[in-house]
């Protein structure tokens, strides 16, 4: 389980994250929704360690990510995609994926790259496995970020928009594999604007506002009137990210 | 007196083997300011002590005259029981100076590197000592090599006052038959043409080794856009 409590981050005199709990249990799909600037990265980011916490704690299966040791086991239980994919520009698409798996987890070579092979070739890579990131399209790209991070074999999936940086096309690819993860069981913490595909895939949606976390409620109480949606800023919300004339 | 190249004939054995020595003493240099700079470039982009310590060597060794770092090594370290010969003083003093410019151009590369590629590699769990070994030194040394070159044709013109503590180096041979056979032009145009050859060797193995470092790293670079 990830657990967050009473997580306060600041930068500067800012507090963006300011008092966010929230719990992740094996098997769910809980959905971050907010405006830009209201703390969703900086969520994911705390609790994959990337920033110190200034209150809180955050625990991902009782191992506590301010604790530098708990923290690098932590990290081989949680794997990230990146909105802007970040893969290692100087590595072959199949290093970017068996690297982590042979260097941290200490998996053998011959192993390791025929597993990233079949995620490759389940993502529909299998010709690309020897082509380099600047030679991808966008949207090729995220599905070896999703792959890279796959071969961890991670028990959590946090992922930041990573859809945000492609066109609608390559959109609908990733969401796609996406959607196929969240069916074999896949745990994931989900920052997306994709409204719509949040609301089929997720078991809870959180909403985020100006670093408070205001709401935490199973998806269909979410979208619900009486639920998330009697929140005026929700409401608001969602009334921009949904299309006109589209299900609300 | 016309110009007539063979006069040079006798000597061209000291000045082949001055030309040699040149690029022994530089190959050398080279390898050690390229060792010396990526180390003082990383600590220098750390902070702290070994920060401020690499960046305090690189202002002192690329503030001094060359050539009073060479008379240092040479002449000086002697008094206080160190003794290197001409050859080695050479090659270490090319190196300290080269590193520290070499210094420069890494600690660059090592800061121009992508901190969400660096973000990405240390959530996946990697040591730091990995992050940097496999991910930010190869990434930067990509970038870094070009300016890298440019130093390491500054130190072969450098090497050229390396016959001011007896090594017989190709300027120091070149002005030894220069004075026996009064025929300084020709002998110079030699001395030219050496130093063109070798910086010219130098610009286009790292022009090389740049475009084989770099060939996958921009779009379009080999395969489908
Ligand atoms: N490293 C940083 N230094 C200073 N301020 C930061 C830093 N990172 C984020 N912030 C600020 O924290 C706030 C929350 O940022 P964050 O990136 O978490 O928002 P977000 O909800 O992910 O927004 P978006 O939807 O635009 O991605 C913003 O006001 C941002 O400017
Ligand atoms: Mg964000």
């Amino acid at each position: 389980m990830i657990a967050v409590e009473g997580v306060v981050k600041r930068f500067g005199a800012q507090a963006v994250l300011n008092g966010v709990s929230l719990t992740v249990a094996p098997g769910e799909v809980v959905t971050i929704l907010g405006s830009s600037g209201s703390g969703k990265s900086t969520l994911i980011r705390c609790i994959n360690g990337l920033e110190r916490l200034d209150g809180g704690r955050i625990t991902v299966d009782g191992l506590d990510v301010a604790n530098p040791r708990q923290l690098a086991q932590a990290r081989r239980l949680s794997a990230t995609v990146f909105q802007l994919f970040n893969l290692y520009p100087h590595m072959t698409v199949l290093r970017n994926v068996t690297l982590a798996p042979e260097v941290v987890l200490k998996r053998p070579g011959a192993e390791v790259e025929a597993e990233a092979r079949a995620l490759l070739a389940s993502v529909g890579l299998a010709d690309r496995a020897d082509a380099y990131p600047a030679q991808l399209s966008g949207g090729q790209r995220q599905r070896v970020g999703i792959c890279r991070a796959l071969a961890m074999n991670p028990r959590y999936l946090l992922l930041d928009e990573v859809t945000s940086a492609l066109d609608p096309e390559m959109t609908a690819e990733v969401l796609a594999i996406l959607g196929r993860l969240v069916s074999a069981g896949t745990t994931m913490v989900f920052v997306t604007h994709e409204v719509e595909f949040a609301r089929r895939i997720s078991t809870r949606i959180v909403f985020l506002d100006h670093g408070r976390l205001i709401v935490d409620l199973p998806t269909d109480q979410f979208f619900a009137d009486a639920g998330g949606m009697a929140h005026p800023r929700i409401k608001q919300f969602l009334s921009k990210m949904t299309p006109v004339g589209g299900q609300s | 007196m016309p110009f007539d190249l063979t006069v040079l004939l006798p000597h061209l054995d000291a000045l082949l083997a001055g030309a040699l020595l040149t690029a022994e003493v530089c190959a050398l240099g080279i390898l050690g300011a390229f060792a010396l700079g990526t180390g003082l470039g990383t600590a220098a982009t750390a902070g702290g002590w070994p920060g401020r310590l690499a960046r305090l060597y690189v202002d002192v060794f690329r503030n001094v005259p060359f050539v009073v770092q060479v008379f240092f090594l040479y002449y000086g370290l002697p008094e206080v029981g160190v003794y290197i010969d001409a050859f080695w003083t050479g090659a270490l003093a090319l190196t300290l100076v080269g590193g520290a410019y070499a210094s420069d151009v890494v600690r660059s590369g090592v800061l121009a590197v992508e901190p969400g590629v660096v973000e990405a590699a240390r959530v996946s769990g990697l040591t730091r000592l990995d992050v940097f070994r496999r991910i930010v030194l190869p990434i930067a040394l990509r970038t870094a090599i070009q300016p890298l070159g440019s130093i390491f044709v500054n130190m072969v013109l450098s090497s050229s006052i390396l016959s001011m503590i007896t090594l017989d180096e190709v300027t120091g041979m070149a002005k030894g038959v220069a004075a026996q056979t009064y025929r300084p032009f020709e002998v110079y145009a030699f001395l030219l043409v050496a130093y063109a050859g070798l910086t010219y060797a130098v610009s286009l193995g790292i022009g090389a080794l740049h475009r084989h470092l770099n060939r996958h790293m921009v779009a379009g670079g080999g395969g489908r856009a």
